[in-house]
């Protein structure tokens, strides 16, 4: 191991690099974008419910119903009478639910029992049924609030405070920032995989193994030029989060510049390792987006958070690197937790590290041999 | 028309060949689609789970413990820990131990049986993940309204919202996540298959030389063209029709519509998927270019695509950028034509645009490969034509010196005239 030809593969990784200006677009600047393209889509949800109301009552009470509805703005409500007619704007998607008070809904009311409003809604995107459910519910209890009190029914026995810690609970976009910065990294983190597969196809590795430039300091060499590269590409996204989407940083930056680092290892050794299975650039770009691409989003814990009792699943999920750093992302950014605080994700980002670069270098011996 | 056909096919079968030969390649681009969606659709689709919850239980008596044991039991929820204060809770949040709070105020149950007092049960969520906070909030919820339920059965005690609302869910009657999920990774995965074989493959020929051999064949552009698009949509299609069996038969999600007019309009989907990425391909000097224009474009698209956010909640720009996005359109056509049943007559809008995109997109690459108007030679023209337009600019100049000159009756010395070549630097690759 010498530091000098290292060096000098981490000086010929860095010409690659800065002498396209596409390339290094990409490697420096494009988390960034990418931060904003995916972030802008969490602005505020001006989107409107669509709502078809079928009233069966026809009473004083129903109608009131019907028009706090219609001037709630989160809903736009239209008429409906019939099942059949519901059925058609469900199939053809003009609607996300259908409202149906039931005849006698108003003599229920005013007989101090809770009246039942029939509720049909579009289950296929649950996203959107979640959030009408939720806006439904809110809205009927507001307006039951409203009610007993003009009847003078006595209170809810049981009441329920909610409270979210950290950030409020409209803060959508603001929570979700922190988590998409790991799956940001992942172009930088695939250009270092194209970067050995390239070497091999195009047939320049073979004049370096001819060198006495070693496998050990040609991967060192690679692995230190995209990681500290990336890591440059660390200040812009955390310029575009704090600045531009105003997510608060309530923790240490050294902290999160050492974290990213080791993720960014980790990462990289793992590219470096598809990198060096695969025969061919192509090969490597299906692997590694099956890798990076659609498990960024479904298993790093992104959306829904890791169940951990399914234990192929964790063990999946845990040996991406991208899920601790999410973790680790929303507990600086949010929390402002201390090294102390997130041991657990710090030390299994250090394992992955290991055992990731280990992997890619002890894959790329054996390919030097052949 | 026969030579021609000739050719393509040639181009196909050498294409195959090349698909054939890289074993690993092959294993990925058929069989990893069917693994990955089997191992996350397993993963996925259940939804928030077993939530780590800590219970500060100040008034320990027969009704609180009664409320814990509910919260316990719900799928969404687990108590993790007893706290004595809300402090110590808070701690364990902070550390991210448990994501939900409950705090069970002193005199919970003397209020609860009280028809003039309402008890009050505090709830305090990890809002640094939004998703786990509305869950928890919302399972809480729901626990306290089945007690409210239960007490005005058994004692008869007025209340239980004055307005309820039953919900029944159409297409997916148990608001399963997993329908929803799984046919997203299908759209995802025939995505970045296709576009990544279209954007790697004429890339790679140029890359490794081998364009400048297919060029001198008497192969012509569009015959190219259409060569290097029908492996790519057969393996698309075939791709298609494989995960739709796995989600069908194995995912239980239902069919309800006709799979021949999905396998129909996918392929506009995989069309528009094959036009970027011969789009990437003719922009990109090297295949890492390529890729990062691929994860580049893919991020875009899914951004738009109605699985972060729903497509109705985005803004302006956003909402826009969604209309030309494919993947949206064919999520719609997926989703349509499993879960709804839907046919070509409730379907005609999210195709006409999918085939639309295409259209476009695959008109796009044409004209930039007829016309060849990549970066290098686009830079070359407008070089060019800055030269010249400099140089005509430097005669006028002279000739009207020499006109007023003239006029003047003053002599002086000709001005040497330009070189009448342009020179051009053209850079090394």
């Amino acid at each position: 191991m010498s530091i000098r030809r290292l060096f000098s593969i981490l000086v010929k990784e860095y010409r690659h690099i800065l002498r396209e200006p596409r390339t290094l677009w990409m490697v420096f600047l494009s988390p960034a974008f990418v931060l904003i393209a995916l972030s802008t889509v969490f602005a505020s949800g001006s989107g409107r419910i669509n709502l078809v109301l079928w009233d069966q009552d026809h009473t004083p009470l129903s109608r009131q119903f019907a028009t706090t509805l219609s001037s709630d703005n989160d809903f736009s409500v239209g008429r409906a009478s019939g099942y059949e007619e519901v059925e058609t704007l469900l199939v053809e998607q003009r609607i996300d639910a259908a409202l149906i008070i039931p005849p006698g809904f108003a003599d229920t009311v005013q007989s101090g029992d809770s009246a039942s409003v029939q509720v049909i809604l579009d289950g296929v995107d649950t996203l959107v049924a979640g959030q009408t459910t939720g806006s439904l519910l809110g809205h009927a209890a507001d307006f039951g609030l409203a009610l007993s009190r003009q009847l003078s029914l006595p209170p809810l026995p049981l009441q329920v405070r909610s409270q979210s810690a950290y950030l409020p609970s409209t803060a959508e976009r603001e929570s979700m920032i922190p988590g998409l910065i790991p799956i940001v990294f992942s172009l930088p983190v695939m250009a270092a995989a194209l970067a050995l597969a390239r070497e091999r196809e195009t047939g320049s590795l073979e004049s370096l193994i001819a060198t006495p430039v070693r496998g050990l300091e040609y991967l060192g060499g690679k692995l230190i030029a995209y990681v500290t590269a990336a890591l440059v590409g660390l200040l812009p996204v955390w310029l575009v989060a704090t600045l531009l989407f105003g997510v608060p940083f309530r923790g240490n930056p050294l902290l999160l510049v050492v974290l990213a680092a080791d993720f960014l290892l980790a990462s990289v050794g793992m590219a470096l390792f598809v990198g060096n299975v695969a025969h061919s650039q192509q090969t490597t770009t299906v692997i590694a987006l099956f890798i990076f691409f659609v498990p960024g989003f479904f298993l790093a814990g992104l959306i829904d958070p890791i169940d951990t009792t399914d234990l192929p699943g964790t063990a999946v999920s845990y040996a991406l690197p991208s899920t601790h750093f999410v973790t680790i992302c929303r507990a600086l950014f949010l929390k402002g937790a201390s090294l102390a605080e997130m041991w657990q994700p710090a030390l299994a980002l250090l394992v992955l590290s290991i055992a990731w670069v280990g992997l890619g270098a002890l894959t790329f011996k054996k390919r030097m041999r052949q | 028309m026969m030579n021609a056909l000739n050719r393509i096919w040639g181009l196909v079968k050498k294409e195959f060949l090349q698909l054939g030969r890289d074993k690993l390649l092959l294993a990925f681009v058929l069989l990893a689609p069917l693994l990955e969606l089997t191992l996350m659709g397993s993963l996925t689709g259940e939804g928030v789970q077993n939530l780590p919850l800590a219970v500060v239980d100040l008034d320990r008596s027969q009704a609180s413990r009664e409320l814990i044991t509910r919260l316990d039991q719900t799928d969404e929820l687990f108590i993790k820990a007893y706290g004595d204060s809300v402090a110590q809770a808070q701690e364990w949040m902070q550390a991210g131990q448990v994501a939900v709070i409950v705090v069970v105020p002193p005199g919970y149950g003397e209020a609860l049986t009280d028809p003039q007092q309402s008890a009050e049960v505090q709830v305090v969520a990890d809002g640094s993940n939004q998703v786990v906070s509305s869950a928890a909030i919302g399972t809480t919820e729901n626990v306290a309204a089945e007690i409210v339920h239960d007490l005005t059965a058994r004692h008869g005690v007025a209340g239980g919202g004055v307005v309820e609302l039953r919900f029944v869910a159409r297409f997916n009657a148990a608001l399963d996540d997993r329908p929803n999920a799984i046919t997203m990774m299908l759209a995802l995965i025939v995505y970045q298959v296709t576009l990544v074989i279209a954007a790697q493959s004429l890339t790679r020929e140029r890359e490794l030389g081998t364009m400048e051999q297919l060029r001198v064949t008497p192969l012509g552009r569009l015959e190219l063209m259409a060569g290097k698009t029908i492996p790519t949509l057969l393996v698309g299609l075939v791709n298609c029709l494989l995960m739709t069996g796995v989600i069908v038969l194995w995912f239980d999600v239902p069919m309800r519509g006709s799979l021949l007019l999905l396998l129909l309009l996918t392929i506009p989907f995989i069309l528009a998927q094959i036009g970027w990425g011969t789009l990437i391909s003719l922009i990109s000097r090297t295949q890492q270019q390529a890729m990062l224009f691929v994860f580049a474009l893919a991020m875009l698209e899914i951004a738009c695509s109605g699985f972060l956010v729903p497509a109705g909640d985005l803004s302006g720009v956003m909402q826009a950028l969604s209309c030309v996005s494919s993947i949206r359109h064919y999520m719609t056509i997926v989703r349509g034509v499993t879960l709804r049943g839907a046919g070509l007559g409730v379907l005609w809008q999210p195709a006409l645009s999918l085939s639309g995109i295409a259209c476009a997109v695959v008109t796009l690459a044409w004209l930039r490969l007829r016309l060849g108007l990549d970066a290098d030679s686009l830079r070359q023209r407008l070089q060019v034509a800055w030269h010249v337009h400099q140089r005509r600019r430097r005669m006028r100049r002279v000739e009207r010196r020499a006109k007023t000159a003239r006029r003047h009756g003053v002599q002086k010395p000709r001005p040497t005239r330009e070189p009448a070549y342009v020179d051009v630097r053209v850079e090394d690759q």
